[in-house]
């Protein structure tokens, strides 16, 4: 560290003035004689005290305020930070080095380190360089520093992870860091230049510090023709015994090659199949019978021979094989066709339900609480006693999903609700109107997915709504046709007509089993956990039912500390493999994968790149051109500077100005008799 | 007894701040008796004629100028002459000198005031042919002078007066002790002083002269800051005889702390009322005059 204008260090010597004016506040008499204090008492003496201490912090304060200006007029410099020396010809080479996961392939990393030292290589005497990884982040190795052989060693540490580069987030990333070094850069991108790498839009690859300094970029591509490759792209189960495999293939060349793709489930190989494929495309690959563990099942397929990139030859996927959720189905008549709709739609649903319609003569109310919710085909039937078990059954917690059958229009009191109910909307001519879907609320997540309800023509039953009422989706203002209402601790969910297509075509239309599906979750407040996902994502720990648990990686290693299992929100996942996820709902498992981006060799045609280059060096040169030729803003330079000097001295002589009047207001008052 | 004074006397001589302008104590007390005099009427009781009486026997203090010598020859005892308006006794002065008395808010401090008051006293004595004595203390004696009627001794009393500054912390215990020692005789007792002590300590101390047959009287003196302090911010009190300092606020001096004051002359004044003993509540800012005449209305009560 060093001053440019050491003399100003003068200005300590005004360290003096708050002292001596301390020195005098505290020396003055406050005290006032009196003739005996005897029948005094001290209440203000806290007050007194405190003055004290307040203007001993304020004396503190003004003195590190002068030490602060003083520093300030003699401008410190850094030594440390090479490129604050450049000169007007020096260069800060910046290189930053993909580090993604396809430069893992066919060593294309060997040859990026082999450009970086090239760039190294080049140096002038007096350049100096810093070194940046580019991968999910740019992180900064080194900073600037004119020493080649050092930042020689660093690049050979570097290595390819398993994330994903976007060059456009790489661009504004660096315009960042860029923009904290002065002087000339040489921006030296080295990469593989995948075309899924590219950003956007162009204009995100240009970095906004160009308008603000000569800024030049250096491209420097590892490998122009892409290598093939081969990817296992998906894996999924299906109808709990088969899993299907799609293999996704960059290869140029015609000829037809033969892979091999294995099945492992729970670390166990179960199958092996043999396939041949020539050229681009996808292929895919069924493996039949397989038998599952109950609970979640770790599925892996794997592709061989191995090509470049393994690490997407290997694909993880995490299938829960829990038994269905029973859901109690009360209905006066178990082989109605509303119940056969009901138990259609549900045991379709990703978690799977099992609806076990009871008839309400055999019904006994205790075996409610078993079900964290239940249907009630149709809300009329609810009678007496148990119409007053299911109300118990909601106030305690419990949900229910209700329709509105043959039973509830013949009544004037809807059960449950306790509200006048009316008949179905009639036309002019006195027959009951079938209507259309006008209205629906798709805030509320039971129809965040249902967007297919113009098609539904209902009968409705109308009920008096009222201010507890949420009418989820409606005919007109007088015609609600689905209610939610909270009860207690617990709600209900009323579809206003019948659950059978007597009064409504809803529970005969595909909208009817993703709706079925999202009340069932709704209802048992389950929380489905996104059980695949990819490198550098994270994971929502409140999708496991609460912020509270410990993530343990593929490695075996715990992520979270003690503290932090009950607070974090999310958790990165930066490897491949699986990770479990312990909650007080249990164990389960988060398969991650590559990003599948990064497998895709196809490279940015050559074109893309000489316009990206071409672009930046022409602004650049421009912006260089700018602050050469106008000699105006050079020489406005030390304006600046002075009116900069200028608010200082006045800054100082506030301080002092304030020190004198602080000393006045903060004077301790001894009144007067 | 005693009267008002009239309007058209100089009475503005009683004032402290005028008092306080004039250097010779002999003088103001002269002033302050004289124009006090002037206000009064004419009474045998308080009347300085030399119109004689009757004779008595001498005695340690009484001046012999006033022995009758014909009657010693023809007797050979010593009788001295009595006058009307005489009242022949003693008058022990006892100034407090602590440094409490030194507090004064108008320019004249209690310790002034007290002086010119147990000056006038004196003066006002000796004109009565009575003895004067004098004890000024402060938690010691600071000055002693036995009772007497002896010429000159008015100007020792003055010249004791006049040297009195204010010392250290207030203690009764020695003075009063040394006053039961040495004064035998039954006389006249002023204490004049700021009584910031504890009334059992007052009582313990001035008991034993009541029982003694002296007549007490308690000039209480206070300043005007003391009776009712207006401050209008908080202040920083720095106690004149500890030296202890203590915050207040305005609020507390407006009420509370009057509210003690008034409590704490009360029980003086109990506590002397207790020992037949008279309390005179003296203002500072006042003038002296009521001082004077409750001297007076005592000194014909007990004379």
């Amino acid at each position: 560290m060093g001053l440019i204008t050491p003399l100003f260090l003068l200005g300590f010597f005004t360290l003096a003035l708050p002292w001596w004016l301390h020195r005098l506040e505290t020396q003055a008499t406050e005290r006032e004689k009196f003739s005996t204090t005897r029948f005094l008492e001290a209440s203000k003496k806290r007050v007194h005290v405190r003055r004290q201490l307040k203007f001993l912090l304020l004396m503190a304060l003004r003195m590190a305020f002068l030490a602060l200006l003083a520093l300030a007029f003699a401008r410190p410099i850094l030594f440390d930070a090479p490129e604050a020396l450049l000169g007007a010809e020096d260069v800060h080479h910046v290189i930053v080095v993909d580090t993604s996961l396809s430069m893992r392939g066919d060593g294309k990393f060997a040859a990026a380190q082999a450009e970086a030292q090239s760039v190294l290589d080049g140096m002038g005497a007096d350049d100096v360089a810093s070194l940046y990884r580019g991968s999910g982040s740019v992180r900064r190795v080194a900073a600037p520093s004119a020493d080649a052989d050092e930042l020689s060693a660093l690049i050979a540490t570097l290595s390819p992870d398993t994330g994903h580069l976007d060059l456009g987030a790489m661009v504004n990333s660096l315009d960042t860091l860029i923009e904290k070094n002065p002087g000339n850069v040489m921006l030296h991108v080295i990469s593989d230049f995948q075309q899924s790498a590219a950003a956007a839009r162009f204009a995100d690859l240009i970095p906004d510090v160009i308008a603000n300094r000569p800024l030049t970029l250096d491209l420097r591509q590892v490998s122009a023709t892409p290598p093939a490759n081969a990817e296992v792209e998906a894996v999924a189960v299906e109808s709990r015994a088969s899993v299907l495999a799609s293999v996704h293939v960059w290869n140029q060349e015609q000829a037809a090659r033969e892979y091999t793709l294995s099945l492992s489930v729970n670390g166990e190989q179960v199958q092996e199949q043999k396939v041949s494929n020539s050229g681009d495309g996808i292929f895919s690959v069924r493996f039949p019978e397989v038998t599952f563990a109950e609970g979640d099942n770790r599925v892996d397929v794997s592709l061989s021979p191995a090509d470049g990139l393994r690490d997407d030859d290997l694909r993880h996927a995490v299938f829960n094989n829990a038994p269905p959720a029973p859901v109690l189905l009360l209905t006066e008549d178990p082989a109605s066709r509303a119940v056969t709709y009901i138990s259609a739609a549900l045991a379709t649903a990703p978690r799977g339900y099992q609806v076990e319609a009871v008839s309400l003569e055999d019904f006994d109310a205790r075996v409610m609480q078993r079900y964290p919710w239940l249907v009630i085909e149709d809300i009329g039937a609810l009678t007496g006693g148990l119409a007053d078990a299911v109300r118990d059954y909601v106030n305690g917690g419990g949900s229910v999903f209700a329709g509105s059958g043959a039973r509830a229009a013949g009544l004037s009191t809807l059960p449950l609700f306790d509200v006048a109910l009316r008949g179905p909307q009639t036309g002019s001519d006195g027959r009951v109107l079938h209507l259309g879907i006008t209205r629906v609320d798709a805030s509320h997540p039971v129809l965040r997915k249902s967007n297919d309800w113009g098609n539904i023509n209902a009968r409705v039953l109308r009920p008096a709504l009222t201010a507890e009422d949420r009418v989820l989706v409606a005919q007109n203002a007088d015609n609600p046709v689905l209610i939610e209402r909270r009860i207690g601790n617990g709600r209900v969910l009323l579809f206003t007509a019948a659950l059978d297509n007597s009064s409504s075509d809803l529970p005969v239309k595909p909208l009817f089993v993703s709706l079925m599906a999202e009340v069932a979750q709704y209802l048992s407040n389950e929380q489905l956990l996104v059980r695949e996902q990819v490198v550098d994502s994270y994971l929502q720990l409140t999708q496991t039912g609460g912020a509270s648990g410990q993530v343990v990686d593929p490695d075996g290693e715990n992520l979270l500390s003690l503290q932090d299992t009950t607070r974090a929100q999310d958790v990165l996942l930066n490897k491949t493999g699986y990770y479990q996820v312990f909650t007080p709902g249990g164990e389960v498992l988060v398969a991650v994968n590559a990003d599948p981006r990064e497998s895709d060799p196809t490279p940015m045609n050559a074109q893309a790149l000489q316009n990206w280059q071409s672009s930046v060096n022409s602004a650049a040169v421009n912006a260089s051109t700018t602050q050469v030729v106008d000699p105006l803003s050079r020489e406005a330079e030390p304006d600046a500077i002075e009116i900069w000097r200028i608010f200082l001295i006045l800054l100082a002589i506030g301080v002092l100005a304030e020190s004198l009047l602080g000393n006045r207001y903060l004077n301790l008052k001894t009144g007067s008799l | 007894m005693a009267a008002a004074p009239k309007a058209n006397t100089p009475f503005h001589l009683l004032d402290p701040k005028v008092l306080a302008s004039v250097a010779n104590l002999e003088l103001v007390a002269k002033a302050v008796v004289e124009g006090f005099v002037i206000g009064l009427h004419r009474s045998p009781k308080f009347g300085f004629s030399q119109e004689f009486v009757e004779y008595r026997a001498y005695g340690e203090g009484d001046d012999p100028r006033y022995i009758d010598w014909n009657v010693f020859a023809r007797t050979g005892k010593t009788f001295i002459k009595r006058f009307l308006g005489e009242t022949n006794s003693h008058l022990m002065l006892m100034l407090d000198a602590s440094a409490s008395m030194g507090f004064g808010s108008r320019g004249l401090s209690k310790l002034q005031v007290g002086k010119v008051l147990a000056a006038s006293l004196a003066y006002m004595s000796t004109r009565q042919h009575d003895a004067v004595g004098l004890i000024v203390f402060a938690d010691d004696i600071l000055e002693y002078r036995p009772p007497t009627s002896r010429s000159g001794s008015l100007q020792a009393v003055m010249h004791a007066l006049d040297k009195v500054q204010a010392n250290q912390g207030t203690a009764l215990s020695k003075p009063m002790s040394r006053f039961q020692e040495r004064i035998k005789r039954r006389g006249l007792v002023a204490v004049i002083s700021d009584f910031y002590c504890d009334t059992e300590e007052l009582l313990e101390n001035v008991r034993p002269l009541a029982m003694q047959g002296q007549d007490v009287i308690l000039f209480h003196l206070l300043d005007p800051a003391e009776l009712a302090p207006d401050i209008k911010e908080s202040t920083l009190y720095e106690d004149m005889e500890t030296g202890h300092a203590i915050e207040v606020s305005p609020a507390f001096m407006k009420k509370e702390y009057r509210e003690r004051i008034r409590a704490h002359i009360g029980a003086i004044e109990h506590a002397a009322r207790g020992m037949n003993a008279d309390h005179v509540l003296v203002n500072t800012g006042e003038p002296l005059e009521r001082a004077l005449h409750s001297y007076l209305t005592f000194r014909e009560k007990r004379g």
